[in-house]
């Protein structure tokens, strides 16, 4: 019976983070802006303050005080095929964003085959074709946060393929063998 | 009379066939030893199963198609033609067991795309692709390039007289030394060459740009595969854009002008002739075409007023036009770009450059700078014969690495080639128009695919209609051949069903 109140409180407890969690991601949700949209009305957006969230991936490229790097907020940027994400029939969404070199410092873990990247949050200038970079479509930051940090994936050991190696080179062993006494006996035969 | 082929026909092929298939697993080695020094497991099984499955093919024509007689014209024709749909099946093995594909057919459609420089792809999440994939989805655009048959030649048909046949089948009608073989080994010395100082220059800029060495090591080498093989894949999924750097865009751009040129007139200024540059048919046509569309480019961008200074035009505008006209496809925009943010203009000044494309026995695809060489001068010969009197007699030459007349078997083989190009466009202009997409977009598209290019605006996606993916391969791949061995392809089938007799004589 006394167990009662302590499992009660613990459970108001996970109530209450939960809940806390749920608003935080709402609240991320409903601010960001996905990539697509802003890929897709370039127009509209360029020149405005805009939020991104997504997972950073491949390189951080210093160039002096600055730094580029890119944001994916598609599908795989939650679950990547290399984490056994399901196939959604497009390519990444992905924006490049220049942020201050201090600013992108948090960012410690880049999406690709081996890791998940950070989880970033983005708030910038969306530039259409920003005039101080030749033209190129980005972000110019003037906030980077990170709000999850990544993580490697762990591969599972596909013995399937396995077994197919050992089946395909058990029969090349044979068929090496075949070709090898053919050409033996037309050697023999002249 | 159609003669049905002789089962020793079907064995001679088959043999050649898998000879192919042996160089395609040969290949596959490069990325599977990628895969090992990157510690990536399943990676490493993926190649191993290609490597295996490739082998095992070989050994089993190698064991029931052996024939005592060498290659005809029509063999040869045939083993291009069929060898690079069934290298495209071997090849797409890696690819599919990777899991970043929705289907069979959508790995097929990047192999093709790759061995036949286009650069569209089917793949998805490419940001978290292994390297040894990411190798492998170079290297191939990169041997592509070259010729899988040239691949072939160099290692596993020594000594064979029909080599010449299936050389020439493949769309490469130059035979830079008196052995075709040597020729082959000469192309490869040329791209290796470049591929070990392009990437370097690259590497060096990747360095100047923060990118860490490397990782930096590793995208160079991409990237000079993709460029030089006028292939346009990229390792990110930004393309050329990821980089945000003038001088990668730079360099980049000089190696896929290069290698769009013919591998005989680099071989001409490698062994001193260094003159041809400005007396090539194709360098002249390559600079008139280019200009014509840089022109029309300029005009697009100043109705837009998007794109207002030098190093926006340049970057923007003249890059991804040159990668058009180079059937390249590296890109510094979104796809969705060219039709929102380009115009309709300068949209078109891209679609056209594609059509004409690259070189002949070069790494690129479209019409060729070649045959617009040779129309132009026979349209130019026919009008200076309407001014001149009845009994004059008006012939025209070209020069490439030697001076060649025009004659009427010529010029209609040049038009026959050209028209069938124009066509393949046209039908997949049209279909993606019946499935709804906007014309613009799917003509761009199409003819980025008939002309191995790899620009796209939207369409070619994962999401593409089946029939579309189906007909892009075919598009692809014929353009890539260049009809002549398709053709005798179809020509096989026919003779299978309708022939007559024991078979070809030789």
């Amino acid at each position: 019976m006394k167990r009662y109140p302590l499992l009660l409180i613990s459970l108001v407890i996970a109530t209450a983070f939960l809940s806390l969690a749920i608003v935080y991601d709402r609240a991320e949700a409903d601010t960001r802006i996905p990539i697509k949209d802003l890929i897709e009305n370039m127009k509209k957006y360029d020149g405005q303050t805009v939020t991104i969230g997504g997972e950073a991936i491949g390189d951080l490229m210093v160039r002096g005080t600055h730094t580029w790097f890119t944001v994916d907020d598609d599908p795989y940027s939650n679950k990547s095929i290399e984490a056994g994400g399901q196939l959604v029939g497009m390519s990444n969404m992905s924006m490049s964003v220049w942020a201050e070199k201090i600013d992108s410092e948090d960012i410690k873990i880049l999406g690709g085959y081996k890791n998940k990247g950070d989880r970033v949050m983005v708030t910038g200038v969306f530039n259409r074709a920003c005039h101080e970079h030749g033209g190129d479509t980005d972000i110019h930051a003037f906030s980077v946060e990170v709000i999850r940090p990544g993580y490697p994936f762990s591969h599972h050991f596909q013995y399937g393929k396995l077994l197919a190696v050992l089946i395909l080179g058990a029969l090349i062993i044979f068929l090496w063998d075949l070709r090898r006494s053919r050409i033996k006996k037309a050697i023999r035969e002249g | 009379m159609i003669l049905r082929p002789s089962s020793d026909d079907l064995k001679l092929i088959g043999w050649g066939i898998g000879r192919v298939i042996l160089g395609i697993g040969l290949i596959m080695i490069v990325p599977l030893a990628v895969a090992i020094a990157s510690t990536e497991w399943n990676t490493i099984l993926d190649f191993l199963v290609g490597i295996t499955a490739c082998v095992t093919f070989w050994l089993i024509m190698e064991n029931t198609c052996r024939v005592k007689k060498d290659l005809t014209w029509f063999h040869g024709m045939i083993v291009a033609s069929a060898g690079w749909l069934i290298a495209m099946m071997f090849g797409a093995i890696p690819h599919f067991l990777s899991g970043h594909f929705k289907a069979y057919l959508d790995a097929c459609f990047d192999l093709m795309s790759g061995y036949t420089t286009t650069g569209l792809i089917m793949l998805q999440d490419l940001d978290h692709v292994s390297h040894g994939l990411n190798m492998w989805r170079h290297l191939l655009t990169y041997a592509g390039g070259q010729g899988i048959i040239v691949i072939a030649l160099t290692f596993l048909f020594a000594g064979t007289a029909g080599a010449f046949k299936i050389y020439v089948s493949e769309g490469k009608e130059e035979q830079l030394l008196p052995n075709v073989v040597r020729t082959a080994r000469a192309i490869w010395m040329i791209s290796l060459t470049y591929l070990v100082v392009g990437s370097l220059f690259l590497w060096v800029g990747m360095f100047i740009e923060g990118m860490p060495a490397g990782r930096g090591f590793l995208h160079s080498v991409w990237l000079f595969m993709g460029a030089w093989s006028t292939g346009g894949f990229a390792p990110q999924n930004l393309n050329l854009l990821y980089y945000h750097s003038l001088i990668i865009e730079i360099i980049t751009l000089i190696i896929f002008v290069i290698g769009s040129f013919n591998f005989a007139l680099h071989y001409s200024v490698w062994t001193g002739k260094r003159s041809e540059i400005w007396k090539n048919i194709e360098v002249r046509s390559f600079t008139i075409t280019s200009l014509i569309a840089t022109f029309m480019l300029a005009i697009g961008f100043s109705k837009m007023g998007l794109y207002t200074t030098l190093t926006e035009f340049f970057r923007k505008g003249y890059y991804n036009l040159i990668s058009g006209h180079t059937t390249t496809g590296n890109s510094t925009v979104y796809a969705t770009s060219f039709y929102k943010e380009f115009g309709f203009i300068a949209m078109w000044a891209i679609t056209l450059a594609m059509w004409i494309g690259a070189s002949a026995c070069s790494t690129g695809g479209g019409f060729k700078g070649l045959r617009m060489g040779i129309v132009t001068k026979s349209l130019w010969g026919d009008i200076k014969g309407l001014v001149s009197p009845e009994s004059a007699v008006i012939r025209e030459k070209i020069h490439h690495v030697r001076d060649i007349w025009l004659d009427d078997a010529l010029v209609k083989g040049t038009m026959l080639v050209i028209i069938s190009y124009v066509a393949i466009y046209a039908v997949g202009g049209l279909l993606g128009t019946i499935y709804g997409y906007s014309p613009s977009v799917a003509f761009f598209d199409a003819a980025s695919a008939g002309s191995n290019t790899g620009l796209s605006a939207g369409l070619a996606t994962p999401l593409m209609p089946t029939l579309l993916k189906v007909y892009y391969i075919f598009e692809m791949w014929a353009g890539r051949l260049e009809f002549m061995s398709v053709f005798a392809l179809f020509g096989l089938f026919i003779a299978l069903v309708r022939g007559r007799g024991k078979g070809r004589k030789r």
